[in-house]
């Protein structure tokens, strides 16, 4: 075959390879760079070439001049890009915390007392179906258009995989581990706090960045049904003023955040998982 | 089975017994519970004024007036159709174009360094955000609310299908190999195939993805549909109408994921889980 690598001593080969990793890395990185660049260079050229209305399009240094503009400009919705995004963070923060605390011990009891997962399971079945959107028209009712209605509206989407994946994860906690409890003359209690849970953590990460996605992406829609600031609020009011660059601005901020809190996500599972080994 | 001879049991067992009827109870108990709240919460509902929390008779009796007095001349099941038939549609692109994309991606190194990153940004957008730019487009027709469904359910399916086929177990590949097959064989059958439960769990996110993008669309803008019922009746401060749309959605819901896993255990059986 014309494979090299048979010719070649050891060294060589690791050489060889190691040359050839490099190579693809770099050939994957100058691709994503090409894939980025052609994608902003047709946009650019759809803008120019005036193929579409500018109201419905307008060019990227445009985006990028509003988003400096935007750190001193109130208009046209009245708050600065900044107190948005503090807006819009309070509210998913405070709803996807919220979950956190309430649905992860929740799931964790339920997954391990079977008498509390037969009184609240049908309680959770009857109501994970329904959409967290959904309970946007009850939650003004109940609470008004504040901070509360949406963060309860939040802590809804955040809530239910986070109670779903620290159940399994506390289900799956392996046998062994919990007869070696019960060997050492552990309580239920002890095995449940010792064993249990943490067996169950990884799981209940996994839960935490489905959450926190969701809870991002109910919030947009909690803004603009109901809010008078934040990012959500922000695209709604580019769209009614017709500001194109507005609501291009405010998709790619709100994009840009929900990787960053991610991203906060991992490191602080990697941080707080050290224990493991892989 | 203890009822034919009268066995002494022992201590452990009677527990046992006792407990497994407990645990027979407490389910309905909680039910119940749950009624008796919705009950306490509607104690001061006013059906002439509309305010407060609507009594489960108010909501029985709006659910029961849709039928005879339809909204827009559509009752509840003709919402729910022209719910169903958006995000059909959505999804019959979703599944095939969403699959297609994924196993592109997902297989071949090049693609996939070349459109990760642009599929990451877009997937990093809410779905929900893109309805002012899609509304902006293409106005408030059919058609951008199919495209904001597709939007928002693309994603997960693509995500399903790329994590599937980038991590085809690596023996089954090697066995390919010296069985002499063709990269298209071993794409063919060997990589899709083993990732056929990723490429369900994919089809099942994206169905209930779709199904809750369809209902934040239709509560945004539109004049059917089960979301519009529940913005009409925010609309008209008719509260009974908002919890009877709650309810066809989660109905609904329960209905097509029940739906994909049958489909599910129909097409990959190897998937169910031996408990």
């Amino acid at each position: 075959m014309s494979d090299p690598t048979t010719v070649m001593t050891n060294e060589e080969r690791v050489v060889y390879m190691q040359q050839k990793r490099k190579q693809t890395q770099i050939r994957d990185t100058m691709l994503a760079i090409a894939g980025v660049l052609s994608f902003l260079l047709i946009w650019e050229a759809v803008v120019m070439s005036g193929w579409v209305d500018s109201k419905k399009l307008c060019s990227v240094l445009e985006v990028f001049r509003l988003f400096i503009v935007k750190f001193t400009d109130i208009n046209p919705d009245g708050a600065v890009l900044l107190v948005n995004v503090w807006s819009s963070l309070l509210i998913a923060l405070s709803g996807f915390g919220l979950a956190i605390v309430i649905g992860i011990p929740l799931g964790w009891l339920m997954g391990w007392y079977r008498g509390f997962d037969a009184f609240m399971r049908p309680i959770f079945e009857i109501i994970r179906p329904i959409p967290p959107v959904s309970w946007i028209p009850l939650s003004i009712v109940w609470m008004g258009i504040g901070l509360k209605a949406k963060s309860f509206i939040v802590f809804f989407a955040a809530f239910v995989p986070c109670l779903i994946n620290s159940y399994t994860g506390i289900r799956q906690t392996k046998e062994v581990l919990k007869n070696v409890g019960k060997t050492f003359g552990a309580s239920n209690f002890t095995i449940f706090w010792k064993v249990g849970i943490p067996s169950s953590l990884t799981m209940a990460f996994a839960g935490i960045k489905v959450a926190i996605g969701n809870a991002w992406a109910t919030l947009v829609a909690a803004e603009m049904l109901a809010a008078s600031s934040g990012l959500g609020y922000m695209i709604l009011m580019g769209r009614s003023y017709g500001r194109v660059d507005l609501v291009i601005l405010g998709i790619v901020v709100i994009g840009a955040l929900g990787v960053l809190i991610s991203l906060l996500i991992t490191r602080a599972e990697t941080y707080l998982m050290r224990w493991k080994k892989v | 089975m203890s009822g034919k001879h009268a066995i002494q049991l022992s201590q452990a067992e009677i527990r046992e017994q006792r407990l497994n009827l407990l645990y027979k109870i407490l389910p309905i108990l909680s039910v119940l519970l749950l009624i008796g709240l919705w009950l306490y919460a509607s104690r001061g509902y006013n059906p002439k004024v509309g305010s407060g929390f609507p009594t489960p008779a108010a909501v029985w009796d709006r659910t029961v007036r849709l039928f005879t007095a339809p909204v827009k001349k559509r009752s509840l099941i003709m919402h729910a159709l022209v719910s169903l038939r958006r995000i059909g549609i959505a999804l019959a692109f979703d599944w095939t174009f969403g699959i297609v994309f994924g196993i592109i991606i997902g297989w071949y190194a090049k693609p996939r360094a070349f459109f990760s990153p642009m599929f990451d940004a877009f997937r990093a957008v809410p779905p929900l955000a893109w309805i002012p730019l899609i509304t902006l487009w293409f106005g408030i027709g059919e058609f951008p609310k199919i495209l904001i469904v597709i939007f928002g359910s693309l994603a997960s399916i693509v995500v399903n299908v790329k994590a599937g086929l980038s991590t085809v177990d690596r023996m089954y590949l090697d066995v390919g190999t010296v069985f002499n097959a063709s990269p298209m064989q071993t794409l063919i059958k060997i990589a899709i195939p083993s990732s056929l439960d990723a490429i369900f769990a994919g089809v099942r996110t994206s169905t209930s993805a779709a199904w809750m993008v369809v209902l934040a669309a239709e509560m945004l803008g539109a004049d059917a549909g089960v979301g519009f019922l529940i913005s009409r009746g925010m609309d008209s401060i008719d509260m009974p109408l908002v919890l009877t749309g709650m309810i066809a959605i989660g109905i609904v819901g329960a209905i097509l994921a029940i739906l994909t896993q049958l489909v599910e255990r129909l097409i990959c059986p190897w998937t169910r889980k031996s408990k």
